[in-house]
């Protein structure tokens, strides 16, 4: 039998996950709390990695059948005759679909493992649980479709996930009595709609230019059409295809700004910071967030077209020089504002929208293998900082709870929750309630957290851009495609690079090293080892995540599969570049892709490794120099001009200029034009009063007067006919005989005079 | 002396029929109208003799018997109804019979 009959399993793995979960988990739960844990947790962590293990399956069967890209088709989701329009269900197993295939379910099985440990003891623990699982099945609906529309399915249900997901706790209230968490979780799913927004523009255009939403005939048309000169016709009006296809590579841009927070969409990733750590770092920064990059990567065709074409938005800036200029601001500012955040995971997530910075100014300058590159490598590191930080901020919680609650060592703790009023004074230390999350209260966790310790060291480091951890070799490359070919993204994303080394020297200052500025911080420990293992995992993969895509490394699997024309083999660049069509198109000479297989650039190397060490430095010569004793004590930064961009921030800008203008128009919309307009006038005035009028009409004139006037006028009519008629009807039979004989006359007279 | 011929039948048998007629559209009294009726059979009997000797043939005397069995049965109905009506109404007036009056 053909292993890729077998990828429907991708999806039916976590379909069984959530029906499992979602129907039985909460009785066992309920029943009782540490064996329905024990059950639902690994229930679902199973079908993580029964996912995993199809997509490796998956992966062996691209290797033997040659990297052909394999489309398997389930059944039609809609046929339209008219138009000849059809989407099916359909899974595309090509390197690029499997890469993230391997991605998602390799890092989210470890990240369901870690859950099992993290969420340990929450009420809702198999609610968690179906959730992440759902995630897991959209995300895959995501990756794995042959079609916009199936893409964009899933693209839909990741953003649904993450909103539950962000939302967990959505009950809980910060001490101001607001849902921090339920807002957030809102926000996020509102900012994503701007987002899809434009991903439902671009594909509608698809579909009028092409008549499909499958990925093939788009790009083989695209190609086509590309080449003869086709004008696309909207009613009496044509546009070449370069124009349209601007339009939707834009439109394209504006999707994935929402789902992979880019500026000025990126708002609602660092309030997603609200949700479970294991959110945070599945979908937050590992898989979802990417899923902008894998938009465009994917339609990396119609964008060569575009740069081919050179068509220019308004005659300014090409569209994939747009999403390279975005990408390249958002990793600056992003990384700018990292330097001012106190929580931990805060940190992390501006870190994120940085990273995601890089890879879209990756994509947006054709080097798409650089942004599938970065994008693996940054989904270790990445988890494996969050997954770091849950287990600091777990550790934290403990040792909060060790201090204050010294008599009662086995009280079942919840996990992080804003504490109460009550809490704040029972402390006693710090005048503000403790947050387990900010950084200012931790220092000197690395005695205490030893293990946290280390790979959390690994993972800044890969994150920060040090030889030879994952993140270096990825970021180089992006930095020297730069360096080729856009010098302006090259400078911008080099200084984010340095940036990226400052913030977190300075968090891997604040949170391990000095001395410990809160009692929490003191009795910090140890988390348990189902929380550690996965990190150990990860850390493995952050060192030696480089190794996809190294050059030089095994020529013997090079001479086996692929001869590149350049000589130079990159194993995750010869694997992709069997679905990155761009390339087959670059060599039959359509576009001209400023793409050549870039090995490392010395010189660019060296500037982004000495810019990283000399960013650790002066974290470390800079950040709480002093040893600050306590946590109130200020961030010495905050009297320096970089504190400057905690003001930037865009949150301010939305809450100030964006919100209240939202608001204005909204209320505009809503009270003229939606109720006064709409309601008051044309339902009101112009359709309910026509219909009232017309319903009266109908009753009173139609119905009383015509139909019954009918009815009972027949019937008068009968009467008035019958008092006539009656009149005949004397009871004298004489009468009656009479006439009897005058119709016998009558009918002689007829015989005899008439009828000859 | 004159010869009687065809016309003088058919001249009784219409005075007949109109002295019939005349007793059945002007008498009040039932027994009077029943026998009006019965004259105008006649004068029709008498008609259908005096042409079927006129004409030698057969049908019109076959005819008049059954005119006679079937007024011979009428008699029989309508004197019968006509006793009904005057056991409940003490009374052969025909005026006095109207409940067909619309």
């Amino acid at each position: 039998m053909n292993a890729f009959a077998l990828a429907p399993l991708i999806l039916i793995f976590p379909t069984i996950g959530v029906l499992f979960n979602g129907l039985f988990g909460r009785r066992f739960v309920q029943y009782n709390q540490s064996i329905g844990e024990k059950w639902t947790g690994w229930f679902a962590s199973g079908i993580a990695l029964a996912s995993f293990a199809v997509a490796v399956l998956l992966f062996f069967s691209l290797l033997a059948h040659g990297f052909e890209t394999q489309i398997v088709r389930l059944f039609d989701w809609f046929y339209i005759p008219s138009a000849d329009f059809r989407v099916p269900w359909a899974i595309q197993v090509d390197t690029l679909s499997v890469t993230m295939m391997l991605v998602v379910t390799g890092v989210g099985s470890l990240i369901h493992i870690y859950a099992i440990g993290y969420m340990h003891g929450d009420p809702n623990f198999s609610r968690f649980f179906t959730y992440l699982n759902l995630f897991l099945f959209f995300m895959l609906i995501l990756v794995t479709g042959n079609n916009y529309l199936m893409l964009f399915v899933g693209w839909e249900g990741v953003g649904l996930c993450s909103f539950l997901l962000i939302g967990f706790w959505f009950d809980r209230v910060d001490p101001n009595g607001v849902p921090a968490n339920a807002n957030a979780a809102r926000k996020a799913f509102v900012t994503n709609r701007v987002g899809d927004f434009g991903a439902i523009l671009a594909m509608i255009l698809l579909f009028w230019t092409f008549g499909s939403l499958e990925f093939e005939p788009i790009f083989e048309g695209a190609v086509a059409m590309f080449e003869a000169g086709h004008l696309v016709q909207f009613g009496s009006f044509s546009a070449p295809l370069a124009s349209v296809l601007t339009a939707v590579t834009a439109l394209f841009l504006v999707g994935a700004a929402g789902k992979s927070a880019q500026i000025p969409l990126h708002v609602w990733l660092p309030d997603a910071m609200a949700g479970p750590t294991p959110v945070s770092a599945l979908i937050h920064a590992a898989t979802m967030v990417t899923s902008g990059i894998y938009l465009i990567v994917r339609s990396n065709v119609l964008y060569e077209i575009v740069r081919e074409s050179g068509v220019q938005i308004l005659g300014i800036v090409s569209s994939p020089d747009l999403v390279a200029y975005t990408g390249a601001a958002t990793a600056l500012v992003a990384g700018l504002i990292a330097f001012t955040q106190f929580d931990i995971k805060k940190v992390l997530a501006y870190s994120t929208v940085s990273q995601l910075g890089f890879m879209v100014a990756a994509a947006g300058m054709g080097a798409y293998v650089a942004a599938m590159f970065h994008l693996v490598t940054h989904a270790f590191f990445k988890a494996l900082l969050f997954l770091g930080s849950g287990s600091v901020i777990h550790g934290m919680e403990h040792g909060h709870h060790q201090h204050a609650h010294a008599h009662d060592h086995d009280h079942a703790h919840p996990k992080p929750s804003p504490p109460t009023e009550g809490e704040k004074h029972e402390m006693g230390v710090v005048p503000v309630p403790f947050d387990p999350q900010d950084m200012r209260t931790m220092g000197g966790l690395r005695h205490r957290m030893r293990t946290t310790y280390v790979v959390y060291m690994i993972g800044a480091l890969a994150l920060a851009g040090i030889p030879p951890l994952a993140g270096f070799w990825s970021k180089d490359e992006i930095l020297a495609h730069g360096n080729e070919h856009n010098l302006a993204v090259y400078i911008i994303l080099t200084l984010a690079a340095a940036g990226t080394a400052f913030y977190m020297g300075r968090q891997l200052k604040m949170v391990f090293f000095g001395a410990a500025r809160h009692e929490a911080a003191e009795h910090a420990h140890e988390s348990p080892p189902i929380i550690t293992i996965p990190l150990i995992i990860l850390a493995a993969l952050s060192v030696v995540g480089g190794l996809i895509n190294l050059p030089f490394l095994s020529e013997s699997i090079a001479e086996t599969y692929h001869q590149h024309a350049g000589g130079i083999w990159l194993a995750l660049e010869g694997w992709l570049e069997h679905s990155i069509a761009a390339f087959q198109l670059s060599e039959e000479g359509i576009v001209h892709l400023p793409h050549t297989p870039i090995v490392l650039s010395p010189s660019v190397a060296f500037v982004s490794v000495g810019l990283a060490l000399a960013g650790l430095a002066l974290a470390a010569l800079v950040v709480y120099r002093q040893r600050p004793r306590t946590a109130d004590e200020p961030d010495p930064l905050q009297r320096t001009p970089i504190w400057w961009f905690a003001i930037l921030p865009f949150d301010t800008l939305y809450m100030r200029v964006i919100v209240p203008l939202f608001n204005r128009v909204a209320e505009w919309l809503a009270y003229a034009v939606d109720w006064a307009f709409w309601h008051d006038f044309v339902h009101d005035r112009l359709i309910r009063d026509f219909f009232v009028g017309f319903a009266r009409f109908s009753a009173d004139v139609l119905d009383m007067q015509g139909v019954d006037g009918m009815v009972n006028g027949s019937g008068r009519l009968a009467r008035g006919l019958a008092a006539i008629i009656r009149l005949s009807q004397t009871g004298y039979a004489r009468n009656y005989a009479l006439s009897v004989f005058l119709g016998t006359v009558a009918l002689l007279a007829y015989f005899l005079f008439m009828a000859n | 002396m004159p010869d009687v011929t065809i016309d003088w039948y058919i001249a009784l048998s219409s005075i007949l029929f109109v002295i019939g007629a005349l007793g059945v559209l002007l008498r009040r009294n039932t027994i009077i109208i029943f026998m009006s009726v019965e004259m105008m059979l006649n004068s029709a009997n008498l008609a259908f003799v005096a042409f079927a000797r006129h004409l030698g043939d057969l049908d019109g005397q076959v005819l008049v018997f059954f005119v006679i069995t079937v007024a011979a049965a009428e008699v029989a109905i309508g004197l019968a109804l006509i006793v009904t009506i005057f056991r409940s109404k003490k009374s052969i007036n025909i005026d006095d019979i109207n409940l067909m009056k619309g």
